[in-house]
């Protein structure tokens, strides 16, 4: 029966297209993705997989412990290579030798322009050019210290006392120093991975958008109705159906993607501290790169099922595949409606809207916390447990809903 | 094998579709006859459970059909008048699918479709998709799918209704071969189409059955007589116009006409048999024709 569902989604030449859209949409981002560019010794850039091994090489000779000395010896680096003649020089060719001489330290130095900013939300590219190696010390020390300004200063509303110590134990209870190595595979992957996510999320509902309501499009409901199964089993096929499909499509697209992404740039890095990258130096949750992959999967995938359910119970409820597409989108939009607003609440309710589960990545870098049972929450197990939850109990509605249709 | 409905009523809103229907059929072919918006449909999509009634129950062997629920389905084959399919499925599989959902093993289904498939004579199309057919092959996919399972009643709404003469004949044929010992209830609103297969017939009328029996006694007891009467051309409106004609045929300077009345119109008036024909327009005051239902 359930076989026959998933037939039904997919013999129509729309979803036919649709499918098609989705691995092209995946295919173009890989593309963007991928193209990661190397500057040689003589200032040439160079794209491709030779480039990616070359990176990788110059990179992978300051892996290591980022402890005082590796931070300092960092610090020495950049300043020698700014102030090489290359560097100072006004011929464009030469700037890119010397930017070549920094390519291996071209993310510690990113790191050292959050730890050693002016504030907490700020970013001054040059900033790593101006420090010295005495202040490699406190490259750890200011993570926190920033933090607490913030808290103190522009974000002293936003947050309970209780919030703010939640916060500033996170950071210092960090384990330091962080391990450096090459790891562009999965920064990449993660950069990327909200359009895969997403673009997915559309499309899958798309697809099971008319499970229900195309009987009644079909006018094959009167068969359908008055069959054995017709109010219980056939019903409960579609589910199962819509299930499979949302399953099916997200992880094959979602792993077609790691694939592609970690074959190319490599895997190196998967163990590694969130925060020993630039995108996840602010980030309170201690977790690391693999994990924040599978927090990026499951997220991303909670969130298709939630919505693509949600778009199967309008279908089911209106009996209209356009209501059950269009419900999903302005689910999503919502929070464009009200982002405008600046207010502790209404970040907390917009952190729980289930386009957080979409780009879960770009989530783990909010501050949204929540007070469970006394004990303060990030965001990401909060919508995680919350959409799982709520997905699970939209399906016994939907077969009520559809049982009953007349 | 007693399908009964016990002062049967639905309604929408404010109209009555169904009123107070009492009616018990057993095994055998029912004709269920009416114009269109008689509420043909409505009393069948409740014998089908798609309908609650507003008021009244049907019963199946002394069960209620509702509370039975899925038993009951088990036992229904339903071509609806509006036969809807998966236009992308083949034949086969739209058939399997059926199947599935009927409760039809896999096994037993691959072998009732092969019988099926040859007995409405779309074996040769079994490969092709359902939105490939031309409107009478659907109707005999459709005839095909209710009839997968076995079922013990069989409700076949306006199943000739859009079909060209040789298919109708067809089709009727169809229904016959395929009624052995069921209950099969089918409505149109073509009156040939029930003289030839129907055992019993039910003249249904602004919701109620307003009479039923066989051929031979609903045409005996039919209040008013036939006749024929041959008249001049400028005489023909007039007779239109105060009678019940079920027939003109012209000839040379008139026609003949065929008039339903209680008393001889004229002198000249040879009184006819009756026929199924006549009996639809005394009953409803116009022509069977060949609309589809609406209600």
């Amino acid at each position: 029966m359930m076989r026959y569902e998933v037939k039904k989604v997919f013999s129509r030449t729309s979803s036919k297209i649709a499918m098609l859209v989705l691995f092209l949409v995946m295919g173009v981002t890989c593309c963007f993705a991928l193209d990661i560019s190397y500057v040689d010794e003589e200032g040439n850039t160079q794209r491709g997989l030779d480039a990616v091994s070359k990176l990788k090489a110059a990179q992978k000779k300051w892996a290591g412990e980022l402890d005082e000395e590796k931070i300092s010896q960092v610090i020495a680096e950049n300043r020698r290579i700014r102030n090489s003649p290359e560097a100072l020089a006004q011929d464009i060719t030469q700037n890119e030798i010397a930017y070549s001489r920094g390519q291996g330290i071209k993310e510690i130095r990113e790191l050292l322009n959050c730890a050693y900013a002016k504030g907490f939300r700020e970013y001054d590219y040059y900033r790593a050019d101006s420090l010295t190696e005495e202040m490699a010390a406190d490259f750890y020390k200011n993570r926190t210290a920033l933090l607490k300004e913030w808290l103190e200063g522009e974000a002293k509303d936003q947050f309970s006392d209780k919030e703010k110590q939640y916060l500033i134990e996170r950071y210092e209870s960090l384990k330091t120093p962080f391990y450096y190595d090459y790891m562009a595979g999965w920064v990449q992957l993660f950069e990327f991975a909200p359009t895969i996510v997403m673009i997915s999320m559309l499309i899958l509902c798309y697809l099971v958008s008319g499970v229900f309501s195309n009987e009644f499009a079909w006018k094959s409901d009167a068969v359908f109705f008055s069959s054995e199964y017709g109010r219980n089993r056939a019903v409960l096929a579609k589910i199962k159906a819509g299930l499979c499909i949302v399953t099916a499509v997200y992880f094959a697209i979602f792993f077609v993607y790691t694939g592609i992404m970690l074959l190319y740039l490599g895997a190196d890095g998967w163990n590694l501290q969130v925060q020993s990258s630039m995108a996840g130096w602010k980030y309170f949750y201690h977790i690391t790169n693999l994990k924040k992959y599978l927090v990026i999967g499951a997220g991303g995938y909670i969130g298709c099922l939630f919505l693509s359910f949600l778009s199967m119970l309008v279908s089911a409820r209106t009996k209209s595949t356009v209501m059950a597409m269009i419900a999903p989108v302005m689910v999503l939009f919502l929070p464009s409606f009200v982002g405008n607003i600046k207010s502790p609440v209404v970040n907390k309710i917009l952190g729980l809207l289930p386009d957080q589960l979409l780009q879960a990545g770009n989530a783990l870098n909010f501050f949204n916390l929540y007070s469970i049972g006394g004990k303060i929450v990030g965001e990401i197990p909060v919508i995680i447990v919350l959409y799982a939850v709520l997905t699970a109990a939209l399906l016994p509605v939907l077969y009520r809903t559809y049982q009953k249709a007349v | 094998m007693e399908l009964k409905m016990s002062n049967l009523t639905k309604k929408f809103r404010d109209m009555t579709a169904v009123r107070n229907v009492s009616y018990t059929m057993t095994a055998g072919v029912y004709g269920l006859l009416g114009i269109n918006g008689a509420g043909k449909t409505t009393l069948m999509r409740m014998l089908c459970t798609l309908l609650k009634p507003t008021g009244g129950s049907i019963t199946w062997d002394g069960e209620d059909i509702f509370e039975m629920d899925g038993e009951y389905r088990k036992i229904l084959g339903y071509l609806p008048q509006d036969f809807g399919y998966y236009p992308d499925f083949t034949v086969y599989d739209y058939l399997m699918y059926i199947a599935s959902i009927k409760g039809v093993r896999p096994a037993a289904a691959r072998q009732q479709i092969k019988i099926l498939l040859d007995q409405v004579g779309m074996k040769k199309a079994a490969k092709r998709k359902m939105k490939k057919l031309s409107g009478g092959m659907k109707r005999r996919v459709g005839i095909a799918q209710a009839m997968l399972g076995d079922p013990k009643i069989l409700i076949l709404d306006e199943p000739t209704a859009g079909l060209d003469p040789n298919e109708r004949i067809r089709f009727r044929n169809l229904i016959s071969e395929l009624a052995g010992e069921r209950l099969v209830l089918f409505s149109t609103h073509i009156v040939s189409d029930i003289e030839y297969i129907a055992n019993e017939i039910l003249l249904m009328q602004g919701g109620e059955i307003k009479a039923s029996g066989t051929a031979e006694e609903l045409l005996s007891a039919m209040p008013e007589e036939v006749w024929s009467l041959e008249v001049e051309k400028k005489e023909i409106e007039r007779y239109l116009r105060n009678y019940k004609v079920s027939n003109v045929k012209t000839i040379p300077g008139g026609a003949v006409l065929r008039l339903i009345s209680s008393e001889r119109p004229n002198s000249r008036a040879v009184r006819e048999e009756a026929t199924l024909e006549d009996l639809f327009l005394d009953y409803f005051g116009e022509r069977a024709g060949e609309n589809d239902d609406e209600i």
